[in-house]
């Protein structure tokens, strides 16, 4: 083993990364969960196996396995087709249609993968800008949701099962009359929406009904600021400045910039590094995935931002004591990112998030033309989303006021849950309830269906056609790949047999709104183009973007617009992973370790550590919180890196309605917001309360705790780079076997921003099944790859660092020499292969194993037999059974496809043509795949990078997968 | 010179053990194991016999249709049916209408046809009968076997002789394997692979390396587990 002085990148002191607070302060508790390789209790039975259960059940299974050891293979019968399919081969191989999902209202282009006619996954296409081949969480999620078994199947009158016809019989009578009324008395409430199809429908409606009203509620946020959407170019911004924004995740153009901004933080050996490497500012309140990659990060209140912000302006102007009367991390803030951006002009960007102050959003604005960034790093777009259509009367409180006034009586409520995303302080259900009739348009019956006259089941984005609008502006259709599973209709058809009964097919909408945008001639031949190519090379209509702003040589002054300091302020934000609650019923989803917290299956009231020090406060315990007469207990979690003096309460949680898996976790924030939904709210009361939260988090799970596993260094640092030789510990003379292949995969810890997209791509690749909170807590979740995530440095502001880490197909792995019945062993090609009808349950590997990337099958985790949730299992797959030990396979299904396809064709696999779905979904390009014993695969060349280095080399495993170090470009600090 | 006799042991009317005990205790210390071996070896025969795993079944099918008259005498290819074998892992089975191309013409109203009539009349599919069956746990793919030189009648039998569609090899994991590990033997040339009435050749070592490197088989990641297991 090398001495600790050879390595490179340099190794930092065992204690110098930590990834919780209970580590760093080496807690005894913490101390004996290590102490095992699963946590306490992890073999124990649950709670309700009794011995007298336990026995009954090992004595049903011993005579059933007996019995089922007696029978013949079940027969199969083979139903050919009648006719052949218009895709003869549609049996043949996976087919792969380009479709549009939808995300806060803009569309990004996927293809989606049909295996026999079913929708099994989700891809980015790379023909889409939006896109460009990847995909996030949530557009990998969707395709479950297709398969919900809590999806509503009817349609419902009363909370009664009723039907279509039923519906449309009693809407003809009432269309009538409304008719004759001009529509008075009637409304309309849908989402913000760039979908040009959904909005024909919409406005189709009002001039049939010139009276009625059509109003837009999002509980998310808007992307437009006094008309245009601000659209950056992170690709050619040397210097970034981020003011609470989380454009690298939660953000419509969030893949793109992702894309842009990994290509300024690549280190390669062959490329002028110096000049590539951008350099990002953040300032924000709460910690967001996008903050982890500042190479200088201030977390700030509300209440100080807008002091900051005023010194940096004046700064600036050149006026050097501006930030004197700072204190020391703010004033050294403001004074580098003033220095830098003046170096850097007009090559810079500042973004700020939309949950940001209007002020603070237009501070941003006119500090990028200040500094001369319009048109070289920030584009002006025309707003793309409906949040300002004006033919729309309002947001949810003109509604409300308009309920309350009489001038509504009935109300469609089309994709919008307000009865449960609608600020407590409106009061929305008990208005819902005094309308003559109202009438539902979603996918489940939630919150609001139970409180309308009737709720009409809508279709699936891959069940019905749409179209959509990415942040770029680019359309593209949303092409379905399968019939309604079940009576379901899709939003546009509806708002489309409500204005013209008896309405029309989604099909013929969407062909109507693009044959009218550009004309009849060749529109069939187009057509087709657009559902191969998935974008529409078409504008659908010509607004010119709208022209700079006046170019303001003076920032706007914010200190009047500070909030109250004298309180600890409120900050509301859209729930990880289930944003307004839209996604609460997605197992997946609440399975996948949160960013930051690493919680699972709840939220929690995220407060700062000096916060949770001055009020006596411990991770799990509960604190109230009031304001405006509503009062709500939570449950806290200290979060280092959050601003002191302010609260962080996700939204989305604590639902009612939301189906079996999202039913009850967690609390509903929206009980404190405050009616005009503001992001931040002020007038906060805080008292202690009783109890505690049992809260679930993995950040200690499968700790390598204190051993050397995540390097940094400074981008200065480079110049001396040389890779640190391999250990060559074998008593072998030759060189290790290779065969024609030799699988290897390369992780750049620079590019990753953890976002955990390729935790959910593994999930729906592999049929890897969710285990529940009480489960996650022993330590028994089931995801292949995951993403550890460290902090370095001061609690109250650490530098956090992520690292996904998958199966390592060491060359010499441990977990084979110990596996009593040979059924992990290694492959011709280096793959560490798992024999799961070998596998007796030892778990004798997963000990052995120093990365812990082994799980175990404690349970039967299969859905009961019938369950809609098996039609998007990978069929090329196998799902396991309860007793046998999984892990990581590098994708072995997709390393045959792709073998087998190019064997066909006698010609060798190219560079690139295998991909992982973790590699295929990540949007920084930060995972590569490929054959080392390809000389010029960019694997190989990758672990030749001076930054190159295997986790626990010094173990002689020689792990296939190996990491680039993070490389850091912090500014110079000032002598 | 008389020395005195030793004094004799008392005789014991009734032995311990017969003289015979020792024999028959001799045959059962090699019986009983041989029995636990037989019945061991009875058992595992049994299972892997071509009785329990289903050679020379043919399940009763729909229509009695007969490869014998269709591949074999008639020398119809087999992938006029089964048209995606060589582009996908599912070989693919006739569609009603490829029955219908010389069938809506001859035979139409014979009783064997009678149920290709009505799944054409009602648009209903016809059930067959799966004849080869493989554990779900193993994932085939009939595309690289026909790439590489595995004829059909390797691993359906001589399917151009058979009246009735029965399994011909026992499809075990040793079968595979057996071929996985020396594939050279049992390969072919191109032009004999769909060959229907073929018998499964034999080639020497210098026929199979010719054919081993014409179809450029590298055979060491063949009995990798994951090449049929993941």
């Amino acid at each position: 083993m090398p001495p600790p002085s050879e390595k490179f990148p340099p190794s930092l002191p065992s204690d110098a990364f930590w990834r919780s607070l209970e580590t760093r302060a080496s807690s005894p508790a913490l101390r004996a969960l290590l102490a095992d390789e699963f946590p306490a209790g992890a073999s124990v039975w649950p709670a309700d196996m009794s011995r007298r259960r336990f026995l009954e059940l090992m004595s049903a299974s011993l005579a059933l396995a007996g019995l089922a050891g007696c029978g013949r293979r079940p027969r199969e019968e083979i139903l050919p087709y009648v006719t052949p399919p218009p895709e003869t081969d549609i049996q043949a191989a996976p087919a792969f249609y380009a479709s549009t999902v939808e995300t806060e209202g803009f569309g990004r282009g996927i293809l989606v993968r049909s295996d026999l006619g079913r929708p099994t996954k989700i891809e980015g296409n790379p023909d889409h800008p939006e896109s460009l081949g990847a995909t996030d969480v949530l557009a990998q999620a969707a395709v479950l949701s297709l398969y919900d078994p809590d999806r509503s199947r009817a349609p419902r009158r009363r909370h009664q099962p009723a039907t279509w016809p039923g519906f449309e019989a009693e809407w003809l009578g009432r269309h009538d009359r409304l008719l004759a009324q001009q529509g008075a008395g009637f409304a309309l409430l849908t989402e913000p929406t760039t979908s040009p199809t959904l909005l024909a429908q919409i406005h189709r409606l009002l001039d049939r009904f010139p009276r009625a009203r059509w109003y837009q509620h999002t509980a998310l946020a808007r992307h437009d600021l006094d008309g245009v959407q601000l659209d950056f170019d992170f690709a050619s911004a040397d210097v970034v400045f981020s003011i609470g924004a989380d454009f690298l995740y939660q953000h419509p153009a969030a893949l793109r910039y992702t894309r842009a901004f990994a290509q300024r933080r690549r280190v390669r050996r062959e490329s002028d590094n110096a000049s590539r490497l951008n350099r990002f500012y953040a300032v924000e309140a709460t910690p967001t995935v996008t903050g982890t990659m500042a190479d200088l990060r201030l977390p700030l209140a509300p209440a100080a931002l807008p002091r900051v912000l005023d010194a940096l302006a004046r700064a600036l102007d050149g006026d050097a004591s501006a930030a004197n009367s700072l204190a020391v991390p703010e004033r050294d803030f403001v004074q580098l990112l003033a220095a830098d951006l003046r170096r850097a002009a007009p090559r810079v960007a500042c973004i700020a998030g939309p949950c940001e102050p209007l002020a603070i959003q237009r501070w941003a604005a006119a500090l990028n033309a200040r500094l001369g960034a319009d048109g070289v790093t920030v584009r002006r777009l025309p707003a793309l989303r409906s949040d300002s259509d004006p033919r729309c009367a309002g947001d949810l409180r003109t509604l409300a006021a308009s309920i309350d006034h009489g001038d509504t009586t009935a109300l469609v409520l089309a994709g919008v849950n307000p009865a449960y995303t609608a600020p407590r302080a409106l009061d929305f259900p008990a208005r819902l309830s005094h309308l003559d009739w109202s009438l539902h348009v979603g996918a489940g019956f939630d919150e609001t269906a139970a409180l309308c006259t009737w709720h009409l089941p809508e279709s699936h984005f891959l069940e019905a056609w749409s179209d959509l609008r990415a942040f770029d502006g680019t359309a593209s259709i949303v092409q379905p790949l399968i019939e309604p599973l079940y009576a379901t209709r899709s939003a546009p058809e509806i708002l489309r047999l409500l204005a013209d009964p008896p309405g029309a097919s989604a099909y013929d909408l969407v062909r109507e709104t693009w044959q009218n945008a550009t004309g009849a001639d060749d529109f069939d031949a187009r057509w087709s183009r657009w559902l191969i190519k998935g974008v529409i090379d078409a504008p659908a209509n010509s607004a010119a973007p709208p022209t700079s702003g006046t170019t303001a040589l003076r920032l706007p002054i914010l200190a009047e617009t500070a909030p109250p300091a004298n309180a600890p302020a409120i900050l509301f934000r859209p729930g990880p992973h289930v944003l307004d609650g839209r996604w609460a019923n997605h197992p997946w989803l609440q399975e996948l370790p949160q960013p930051l917290t690493e919680l699972v299956w709840d939220n929690a009231a995220l407060v700062s550590p000096a916060f949770a020090r001055a009020h006596h406060l411990r991770t799990g315990d509960h604190l109230q919180l009031s304001a405006g007469g509503a009062a709500l207990v939570v449950p806290v979690w200290i979060l280092p890196g959050q601003a002191d003096d302010c609260i962080t309460l996700p939204l989305g949680y604590g639902r009612t309605r939301a189906g079996n898996v999202g039913r009850g976790h967690g609390f509903d924030a929206y009980a404190l917001r405050s009616a005009d939904g503001a992001w931040l709210r002020t007038d906060v009361a805080l008292a202690p309360a009783s109890g505690r939260t049992a809260l679930v988090s993995t950040q200690e799970h499968f700790t390598l705790a204190g051993r050397d596993i995540v390097r940094v260094l400074p981008a200065s640092a480079l110049g001396s780079a040389h890779r640190e030789p391999d250990p060559q510990t074998s008593l072998y003379p030759h060189e290790w076997p290779r065969d024609r292949h030799a699988w290897g995969m390369s992780i750049d810890l620079s590019t990753c921003t953890g976002c955990k997209a390729c935790v959910i791509a593994c999930q729906a690749e592999n049929n890897i099944p969710v285990v529940g909170k009480d489960q996650v807590a022993r330590g028994r979740e089931m995801h292949w790859i995951r993403v550890d995530r460290y902090y370095s440095g001061d609690p109250a502001n650490p530098r956090a660092l992520h690292q996904p880490v998958p199966c390592m197909h060491c060359e010499n792995a441990p977990c084979e020499l110990v596996c009593p019945v040979g059924a992990t062993v290694h492959s011709s090609e280096g793959l560490n292969e798992m024999v799961y009808n070998r596998c007796v349950g030892t778990r004798y590997c997963s000990n052995n194993c120093p990365y812990k990337v082994r799980r175990f099958n404690f349970f039967d985790r299969r859905e009961p037999a019938g369950s809609p949730v098996y039609l998007q299992k990978n069929p090329t797959v196998t799902i396991r059974e309860r007793g046998v030990m999984e892990k990581c396979t590098y994708c072995v299904q997709r390393i045959n496809a792709g073998r087998i396809a190019a064997d066909r064709e006698n010609r060798p696999l190219r560079d690139g043509e295998v991909r992982t779905a973790c590699q295929q979904v990540c949007p920084a390009e930060a995972i590569v795949f490929g054959d080392l014993a390809d000389p010029a695969s960019r694997v190989l060349r990758l672990h030749r990078e001076p930054t190159s280095y295997a986790l626990l080399a010094e173990l002689n495993t020689r792990p296939r997968t190996r990491y680039l170090a993070r490389v850091l470009n912090p500014p110079e600090p000032r002598a | 010179m008389s020395t005195p006799s030793p004094v004799e042991p008392p005789r014991r009317d009734t032995a311990l053990f017969r003289p015979r005990a020792t024999t028959l205790f001799r045959v059962a210390l090699l019986a009983v194991p041989l029995l636990l071996a037989a019945t061991g070896y009875t058992v595992f025969a049994y299972f892997h016999s071509p009785y329990w795993n289903g050679v020379g079944v043919a399940p009763s099918q729909p229509v009695l249709f007969s490869h014998r008259h269709h591949a074999g005498e008639l020398g119809i290819d087999c992938r006029y049916c089964h048209t995606t074998v060589e582009r996908s892992a599912f070989a693919g089975m006739p569609t009603t209408q490829t029955c219908l191309t010389c069938h809506s013409q001859l035979f139409t109203d014979t009783p064997m046809l009678r149920p290709v009539v009505a799944s054409a009349q009602t648009g209903q599919p016809l059930h067959w009968q799966r004849v080869t069956h493989l554990p779900d746990h193993v994932y085939f793919d009939h595309s690289i076997h026909l790439a590489k030189g595995v004829g059909c009648t390797t691993c359906h039998g001589p399917v151009g002789e058979l009246a009735l569609t029965a399994k011909q090899e026992p499809l075990t994991m040793r079968w595979c394997i057996d071929c996985h590990r020396d594939p050279g033997p049992r390969l072919r040339p191109a032009a004999e692979i769909f060959a229907a009435r073929a018998v499964p050749p034999r080639n020497t070592p210098a026929q199979a390396d010719v054919l081993l490197r014409a179809y450029d088989v590298h055979r060491s990641h063949l009995t990798n587990c994951t090449t049929c297991h993941h």
